[in-house]
């Protein structure tokens, strides 16, 4: 359009040349089947001629006179709307692109009037004004329709892929290392949102038909010089509408102060909604919040980057806050899986971040997503050794009644039995700690010939926790006087481990080395049990003189009742002690019956002249069933029964 | 920038020293000379930006670059705190007391701080809307000649910056001061001069009740001078921090708008005025807490310079525009007038496009530090093993 001012005509003998070429171009723009681009071209080619035409007029004095008429002919469509309290986009397309015209029109006439050299005229003068104030009003206007247009269809776009934020809140392991022994382990198992993955999925925050609408705005303003008020009015919509998402997902503002008191079941739940908001913030809704700026503004330079950073900054800045909060509280143990849910989801997200936010104004955002990137994986590595320490030193004054399986065992295993899911992460985080704990953990899977998954930094820290848990059960079990109790207490525990490596997927991180090494030892216990517990029973049962037939009545006399007294003493305590796993409880008690009956009856057999009931306080029989009621946790005594019988 | 400098010599120093450490081992002469320069590089800091002349623009009291200025001293004294306190020393006598009591209230002045930077980062957002606003009041007159058209379009920008700032003041703390009745029925108003509401504003990134003023306050619990043989030792750089510290967060909270600033002028920092380091931080408390009541009274947005030159120069702008839409023209004499304020408003903004993302930057790096120096300090106390429970 510089062009075509910057070649007005200086003489009058051009007149007719510029005449020649306004009737070529009116010729042009009837032709039917032009671009639309082109068409515009001619238009506005069109309106220079008629102004060149006018300025030579206007030498003679009452040149402006057809400028005159037309901006009052503008003037009258854009005034009669002033009235009017329908909105033009609301009226039909014909009123839309009549008054986009008017407004073109009226731009035309400022630009071809300021073309001009403003030699003290008037009547120039005061055209301009008129038309400026005339574009004024226009803007106005427009930005009136931006706002309506953008707030009645941001509302109708809502509800349809609003996920719910409560089917996403999944179990959440809420039991804390320190407390363990008030309290009953739960065996829940959670992994929460691994299966929801939202991926990437950009909705239409406007529908698809209004996009024009918005962009027919833009073109117009942008071109009038008025692109700061259509940023302002967008960004001001667009962020509030953003910011309403963010609210719905729940997200609690929360100062850092709340966050560091804030109780660690609340703590989790907000955990929670924070990796939920993120995915559903950057991949949802930023993601289709960029591809609507860019839409409607790509066109216009680099003010679509703008606007999105404008849009986007303060919801940023509240996900980031509550990340950087968590990242410095104190890491217990009990975080680690929901650090690591955090860690990995914007792990995740760093790329879009930084795809979304490539510019140098969105360099801030960036960074700081990084560095809350790296302040995440320290919160992981220092959880983590947490709760390392947490499970070597976890200790008890008492001992943990009836041998049974401890709820440190079982709190470990079911906690460790979830780190399969992020074992990338695991990997990738405990890389640089790996060479300090592959030495430690001395099992032969960690050498080179071991397979790839035993010999992974995670593999090497989980044999290290599972044997911090061991020595701690070792050391746990020294509180028991009884040292048969001991032994089925650490049978109980290793054997429990040694399931739950089995059954989950920690077994390829164990490997059968592991668990045929531990497979051995807690059956060694359970002989030592044997051993500690029935040997010296057994023994009162032996024949002190194997060359001899049979004892003497008196000594054989002697040695049942030796005999009664150490079963039921082995009764009374033992019934009370407890084998969770039935088939361990069922293994133990044959091969006790199998050792015990057996000694019994053969006694029994070898003195069959002093059988008699007087004798025998338990048949063989009795015994046998009598066996069946140890470790069954509820504490029994024979001589209550007996008398209980008698009575 | 003197941030880096004043860190590069104290970096070298502290290696020196550590060398002489292990050579003579508890120097307690050392300590003391430590403290003391500790407190007279303060002291020279402070003195520094209280002589800040007010009619260099630039350096004016409250200004960005002397709000960055305040910044940079505050992360070279935070440096020099630490190493003071952490590198060196018996590492023990943090879990000592006195400073078994002091160091966890000064890790809980330091998570208040943190929250008082997210609510200053957040308000450096508003501040850059008064300038988007700004630059078209800016665009709308340099336009020659200034017509009917051009004063309106300034007059709609200088309406919405004025009640902007106006909302973002007093509404801070009230519920959303963006709620609009656009969405039904804009057209119910019909007036030539219809000016939409202006529709951004702080938006809460804290919850409702959350009190900028209240949180700073809160700040200035249990901080005492150190009395007797305290102030000789450990005590008083803790002590010293602390007062740097208020006295910062207290400063940003007076000058960029805030969520519920009520009562800001009435916090009082226990700094004797016999302490050498202390006289420019209590001068400087004085001088803007002057300018606070005033503030109070008038009501503006904020005691940022590049703020309230805005806020001048939008009311001078605006009786402009209200004049020229009254006579419809103006003379050569007031439009020369209105161009030369217009041309201080394009400045102002300049300013701000240029500092305000730095300002914004340098606040996350104050964040990012104080979380640093708690981390290690809750780690040291770890160490020490009398680690008291997480105390925040």
């Amino acid at each position: 359009m510089d062009e075509c001012q910057s070649a007005i005509p200086a003489h009058d003998g051009d007149l007719h040349v510029v005449a020649a070429a306004h009737h070529i171009v009116k010729a042009l723009g009837t032709t039917k089947n032009l671009s639309d681009d082109l068409r515009k071209i001619l238009i506005d080619l069109d309106a220079h001629l008629s102004l060149i035409t006018s300025n030579i007029d206007s030498k003679g004095g009452k040149g402006f006179v057809e400028v005159e008429e037309r901006l009052k002919r503008v003037e009258r469509k854009i005034v009669i709307w002033e009235s009017d309290r329908i909105m033009i986009w609301d009226s039909g397309p014909k009123e839309v692109s009549d008054y986009l015209e008017a407004v073109d029109e009226v731009q035309t006439l400022i630009d071809s009037l300021r073309g001009l050299s403003m030699n003290e005229n008037q009547k120039q003068k005061e055209l301009l004004h008129r038309a400026s104030s005339l574009l004024q009003m226009a803007m106005s206007r427009l930005e009136e329709e931006l706002i309506h247009m953008l707030v009645k269809h941001k509302q109708q776009s809502e509800p349809t892929y609003m996920p719910s934020p409560s089917s996403q809140r999944n179990v959440v392991y809420n039991e804390s290392v320190v407390s363990l022994d008030n309290e009953s382990a739960k065996e829940a198992s959670s992994k929460s949102s691994r299966s929801d993955e939202c991926g990437e999925y950009i909705v239409d925050l406007v529908p698809e038909h209004v996009i024009p609408d918005i962009k027919s705005i833009a073109k117009v303003m942008f071109a009038s010089d008025y692109g700061q008020e259509f940023c302002e009015a967008f960004i001001g919509v667009r962020k509030e509408a953003l910011e309403q998402h963010f609210d719905i997902l729940e997200n609690g503002k929360l100062s850092i102060e709340d966050v560091l008191k804030m109780e660690w079941c609340s703590l989790s739940t907000e955990m929670n909604k924070w990796t939920w908001s993120m995915k559903i913030i950057f991949r949802v809704y930023l993601m289709s919040e960029k591809r609507l700026c860019d839409q409607v503004l790509g066109e216009f330079g680099s003010v679509n980057s703008f606007c999105f950073l404008e849009i986007a900054k303060t919801t940023i800045l509240c996900l980031l806050n509550f990340g950087e909060a968590i990242a410095m509280g104190p890491q217990e143990p009990e975080k680690l899986l929901r650090l690591l849910d955090m860690y990995e989801t914007l792990a995740d997200l760093v790329l879009d971040i930084d795809a979304l936010f490539s510019e140098d104004g969105g360099s801030f955002v960036r960074l700081e997503f990084h560095k809350l990137l790296e302040g995440l994986a320290d919160s992981v590595k220092a959880a983590f050794n947490t709760f390392r320490v947490a499970v070597s030193s976890n200790g008890s004054l008492y001992p943990f009644p009836g041998g049974g399986v401890h709820p440190l065992s079982k709190y470990v295993m079911n906690y460790i039995s979830m780190f399969p899911d992020y074992s990338s992460t695991l990997n990738l985080l405990l890389e640089d700690q790996h060479s300090d704990v592959a030495s430690l953990v001395s099992e032969p899977q960690c050498g080179p010939t071991a397979s790839l998954s035993t010999s992974c930094p995670m593999a090497c820290h989980l044999r290290s926790i599972t044997s911090s848990l061991e020595s701690n059960l070792h050391k746990k079990s020294k509180l028991y006087k009884d040292e048969a109790l001991q032994h089925i207490f650490l049978m109980n525990n290793l054997h429990y481990m040694v399931q739950k490596v089995k059954g989950s997927e920690l077994r390829p991180f164990f490997g059968d080395e592991w668990i045929r090494k531990h497979n051995a030892k807690f059956q060694q216990h359970e002989m030592n049990y044997e051993r500690v517990t029935w040997s010296s029973v057994v023994l009162l049962l032996k024949d002190d003189n194997p060359g001899s037939s049979s004892l003497s009545k008196s000594a054989f006399k002697e040695k049942c009742k030796g005999f009664s007294i150490a079963f039921e003493e082995v009764y009374k305590n033992q019934t009370s002690w407890c084998i969770p796993d039935p088939q361990l409880r069922e293994d133990l008690r044959i091969s006790t019956s199998l050792k015990v009956v057996h000694a019994y009856r053969t006694f029994l057999g070898r003195n069959p002249a002093h059988v008699d009931d007087k004798c025998i306080k338990h048949t063989v029989e009795d015994v046998e069933k009598l066996l069946l009621d140890l470790f069954e946790g509820s504490p029994r005594s024979l001589r209550n029964s007996r008398r209980m019988m008698k009575t | 920038m003197p941030a880096t400098d004043y860190q590069a010599s104290f970096l070298g120093r502290i290696s020196i020293r550590r060398n002489q450490v292990i050579a003579m081992d508890g120097n307690h002469e050392q300590e003391l000379q430590d403290l003391e320069l500790f407190s007279k590089h303060v002291s020279e800091r402070f003195a520094e930006l209280l002589s800040s002349p007010d009619d260099i623009p630039f350096d004016a009291l409250l200004s960005i670059s002397w709000l960055r200025k305040l910044l940079d001293f505050f992360l070279c004294c935070e440096a020099e705190f630490k190493g003071v306190l952490m590198m060196g020393n018996d590492p023990s006598q943090i879990s000592k007391p006195p400073l078994d009591r002091l160091i966890p209230e000064f890790l809980d002045r330091s998570v208040k701080a943190l929250d008082v930077c997210n609510a200053v980062t957040n308000g450096l957002e508003s501040v850059r809307h008064y300038q988007q606003l700004a630059e078209i009041v800016v665009s709308a007159l340099e336009q020659k000649p200034i017509g009917d058209g051009q004063s309106r379009r300034a007059k709609k920008a200088l309406t919405s910056l004025m009640s902007a700032m106006n909302v973002d003041d007093k509404e801070c703390s009230a519920a959303k001061a963006t709620e609009r009745s656009w969405s039904f029925s804009r057209r119910g108003v019909s007036s030539k001069d219809r000016v939409p509401e202006h529709f951004r504003s702080v938006s809460n990134q804290v919850a409702k009740n959350w009190s900028a003023a209240k949180q700073i306050q809160a700040m200035t619990n249990n901080l005492v001078p150190p009395r007797g043989a305290e102030g000789s030792g450990l005590a008083s750089p803790v002590y010293t921090m602390s007062v740097i510290m208020v006295f910062v967060m207290w400063a940003l909270v007076a000058a960029i708008p805030c969520q519920e600033r009520n009562g800001l002028s009435a916090i009082h920092f226990p700094a004797p005025k016999q302490l050498n380091w202390a006289q420019s931080i209590i001068g400087l408390h004085e001088k803007i807490g002057e300018e606070w009541k005033k503030k109070e009274k008038k009501g503006t947005a904020g005691l940022l310079d590049e703020m309230q030159k805005m806020e001048k120069l939008g009311n001078i702008l605006m009786d402009f525009t209200d004049s020229f839409q009254f006579h419809g023209d103006i003379t050569d004499q007031k439009a020369e007038e209105a161009a030369a304020r217009s041309a201080e408003l394009a400045e102002t903004c300049r300013r701000m496009e240029e500092g305000l993302l730095p300002l914004q930057i340098q606040i996350r790096e104050v964040f990012h530090r104080i979380v640093k120096t708690r981390t290690e300090l809750l780690n040291a106390l770890d160490r020490v093993g009398k680690s008291s429970p997480p105390l925040l």
